[in-house]
């Protein structure tokens, strides 16, 4: 499956805050937690996938399930397994995608010890946006207590010697707009060139 | 004086052996029992291994030294082993695209549309007021799709329903202004025929098609006539039962119902023959088989599936048992009807449907086994490993020695019947009540249903199949619980492994054996795979080999019925053939040889009973072995 990122006319992403990130009652939520980072500091990921066909993909994979989606922003860390179990547990379903802006996820259940996953997906290089729809298609089929097939992923061992500074340098640069002690907030997308209803 | 003997019963895939002690005064005090895998073909000398550790297991198990070892019984084992062989006898073809029924998870929109199917580029020059169908293909984005589809609708443009190569149904569909159906994920969209009229149908949740899968349905809207019904009633089949479908209508296209010509079984007994087409199906051949039995050969027609289909058998027997070629005949065959998924040919979206097969399971009786030699190096091997003063015999024949163990069964009498459910073959022995034996040994057993099991499932992975035979099912519904293939709910303290959540597992005896099956399939569905499988190999064997061995056919004149074997441990097994028996008034149910051993060990204790016996009187013979 492929989806066209439409180049010639880019969507832009800007995300308005609408307050503190309440727990969902929705039993088919997804929340999407996002890095500090995600969406204004960085606007692409590792590779270059611009933000907004991310987070687009992600929504619109929850969407074709039909499930609903809300998104946070974690600005306490910029760690990956901290932001998804944040966001698992403010879900109504329990099931939470965490992103961080250089393109690492994870889909993670609310039951689940912080460090485990339901789908871990490391090795951001390799992602492609197809494989943000497809996390968000099975995020949501889990919340609605399906059993999907895992998202197949590739793997590629010179990813890490080849990518790691760049990872690193991003990590640090995320890192250093996390402030200690603030509650993660709920965050509405808002695509410039198109919008998703 | 003292003896310690060790009865060990060689099967075809585990060595079980059973230690005992013989006082002076012919006491039988049984003291160890163990059982490990039977290492090679049984019958020849590389069953030594196996042998030797199950006899120093139980030997370890009673605090017996090998020293002190005098005498090891060997079963005289059947001298039958068996080979499985699956054909498909049906295809499905689907020839001009004529119709799309793959199923996808999320249609988008509901209802019936017809109309011209036109390509989405084309969409601009379809003028207004024509029905028409938007075909979308790879590479354009749903928020495209939509936009361009709503423009056309604004133009006049009568967009009846859209068919899509993307998983993008719902996303299309919440974004138009009309609602259409949208049938997604068709991957060779390419090859879907344009300027053709075509039908798209999407039914709500948990709901099926009405009109598509409705043969006049499908004549009223493509207005045709009794003959022309009569070619599309196939299409209507196929679609039965999906959420959505597509039906594009071609001058000569169809979609055909093909059976393969399988070729035939040509069944030689020893006073009849007779020739029985495979694609008759398992129930035809089953009834020739028994008409003509005692089989003496079966030959598959050459040239044709079949005909590969048993010399493939015949030759894995031949490689097994090295024997010729020409010397192994087919004793016993038989066949099941079985669904196997399979892709159908000229689908446009991987349309999967369950072809008819046949899977064969054939028996082949071996020359005589050389337990002799087996029985010789085994003794040489343990005198090597220290027990100097040991002595190897072959005791007895293994149905004759399963009846004496069985016998030991609390709660049984003459006349019994012994079925040995195992994994090659089903055997039965029968005592009368006057201490006369007779066997039989039929074709089909474990291996076949595991063989089911992963080919109806589509798994392509034995040992899954394996584990879903012997485990029971449940769901995980939460980290925390599991939902029990009997409906009932199970509570964990400590969080399940994430493997599992949201899976469909087997329940292994083991703690935490919880293992997730990788498959779509629902629980209901791999419980009835299952157990169909179960009952179409093991209540049609126990039933056949009931009649065969039954005095005068007549099942009412079986008393007692013992399953032994590796598959009367099953957690069905037993319940299914016991069911299938109750009417003809049989007491039947897992054995527990010697009160303690369950279902297993029951040749080898059969064969110290029966030494035992022999010391004391032999002319009683297995009369007194059996009380002891």
């Amino acid at each position: 499956m492929t989806v066209s990122t439409n180049q010639d006319a880019p969507r832009s992403l800007s995300f308005k805050e609408i307050g503190v990130a309440e727990r969902g009652k929705k039993s088919d939520e997804v929340v999407i937690a996002i890095s500090p980072g995600f969406g204004g500091l960085f606007t692409q990921t590792i590779v270059g996938l611009p933000h907004a066909e991310v987070i687009r993909q992600i929504l619109a994979g929850i969407e074709e399930q039909e499930a609903s989606a809300r998104i946070i922003r974690v600005q306490n860390s910029s760690d990956l397994a901290y932001m998804a179990h944040t966001a698992a547990k403010l879900s109504g379903s329990g099931i939470g995608i965490g992103i961080l802006g250089r393109g690492t996820s994870m889909i993670h259940q609310r039951d689940l010890p912080r460090l485990s996953s339901l789908e871990l997906f490391p090795q951001c290089p390799l992602l492609t946006l197809e494989t943000y729809r497809d996390i968000g298609s099975n995020a949501a089929q889990y919340a609605k207590g399906e059993s999907p097939q895992p998202v197949p992923t590739l793997n590629d061992q010179m990813a890490r010697p080849r990518w790691q500074a760049k990872a690193a340098l991003l990590h640090l640069k995320e890192t250093e707009l996390v402030r200690k002690g603030v509650k993660p907030v709920e965050v509405m997308p808002e695509f410039a060139a198109a919008t998703v209803d | 004086m003292v003896r310690t003997v060790v009865g060990v019963d060689i099967g075809n895939s585990t060595t079980e052996a059973s230690v005992a002690t013989i006082g002076a005064d012919g006491t039988v005090a049984y003291v160890g029992a163990a059982l490990t895998r039977t290492t090679g073909v049984k019958g020849t000398p590389k069953n030594v291994d196996g042998v030797a550790k199950a006899v120093t297991w139980a030997l370890d198990g009673a605090g017996v030294r090998l020293a002190e070892l005098d005498l090891i019984l060997l079963n005289e084992a059947t001298p039958v082993i068996s080979g499985l062989a699956m054909e498909t006898i049906t295809e499905t073809i689907i020839t001009e695209s004529t119709m799309i029924g793959h199923d996808p998870r999320t249609p988008g929109g509901r209802g019936l549309g017809v109309g011209t199917i036109v390509d989405f580029a084309a969409l601009d020059g379809v003028e207004a007021g024509v029905p028409s169908i938007v075909l979308v293909p790879r590479g354009v984005d749903f928020d495209d799709a939509a936009r361009g589809i709503n423009a056309a609708c604004d133009r006049g443009v009568e967009i009846t329903g859209a068919i899509l190569c993307h998983d993008d149904a719902v996303l299309v569909a919440n974004r138009l202004n009309a609602k259409i159906p949208i049938v997604d994920e068709v991957s060779r969209v390419d090859a879907v025929p344009r300027g053709m009229t075509a039908a798209v149908e999407v039914a709500g949740p948990g709901q099926s098609i009405r009109t598509l899968s409705n043969a006049y349905g499908l004549a009223t809207i493509f207005d045709l006539d009794s003959d022309q019904t009569k070619v599309v009633s196939p299409v209507a089949r196929a679609l039965t039962g999906n959420r959505s479908a597509v039906v594009v209508r071609t001058p000569s296209g169809d979609v055909a119902d093909r059976t393969i010509p399988a070729g035939s079984l040509e069944l030689e007994g020893s006073r009849k023959r007779a020739t029985v087409d495979v694609s008759r199906g398992a129930a035809e051949i089953m009834a020739e088989v028994e008409r003509v039995s005692p089989l003496v050969d079966v030959v598959g027609e050459a040239g044709t599936n079949t005909g590969g289909m048993i010399a493939n058998v015949r030759q894995s027997m031949a490689d097994l048992s090295s024997h010729e070629l020409a010397d192994v005949r087919i004793k016993d065959l038989l066949a099941v009807d079985t669904l196997v998924p399979q892709e159908v040919r000229g689908g446009v979206a991987g349309e999967v449907a369950l072809e008819n097969a046949v899977a064969l399971a054939a028996m082949v009786r071996t020359k005589e086994s050389g337990m002799q030699a087996v029985a010789d190096a085994v003794a040489e091997h343990l005198r090597h490993a220290g027990a100097a003063k040991v002595d190897v015999v072959v005791g007895g024949v293994e149905a004759e020695m399963a009846v004496l163990g069985a016998l030991t069964t609390p709660g049984t009498a003459k006349p019994l019947v012994v079925l040995d459910l195992g994994g090659g073959s089903t055997d039965a022995a029968v005592i009368g009540t006057d201490g006369h034996t007779d066997a039989t040994h039929l074709a089909g057993a474990g291996d076949l249903v595991t063989k089911l099991i992963d080919a109806e499932l589509g798994l392509d992975n034995l040992e899954l199949a394996e584990e879903i035979k012997r485990c029971p099912l449940a769901k995980a519904e939460s980290f925390f619980h599991v939902r029990l293939e009997n409906g009932t709910v199970q509570f964990f303290e400590k969080p399940l492994s994430a493997t599992a959540f949201a899976r469909v597992v087997t329940l292994s005896e083991f703690e935490g054996g919880m293992n997730p099956i990788p498959t779509r399939h629902s629980l209901e569905r791999i419980r009835t795979v299952r157990r169909t499988a179960k009952e179409r190999v093991f209540v049609v064997n126990a039933l056949r080999a009931l009649r065969s061995i039954a005095p005068g056919g007549d099942l009412r004149r079986i008393g007692f019925v013992v399953l032994l074997g590796g598959c009367a441990l099953d957690f069905e097994i037993p319940e299914l053939i016991a069911t299938a028996v109750a009417p003809f008034g049989i007491v039947c149910g897992t054995g527990n040889v010697r009160g303690t051993e369950g279902p297993r060990n029951a040749v080898a204790s059969g064969l110290v009973a029966s030494y035992v016996a022999s010391l004391g009187d032999p002319a009683t013979g297995p009369e007194v072995g059996a009380r002891a």
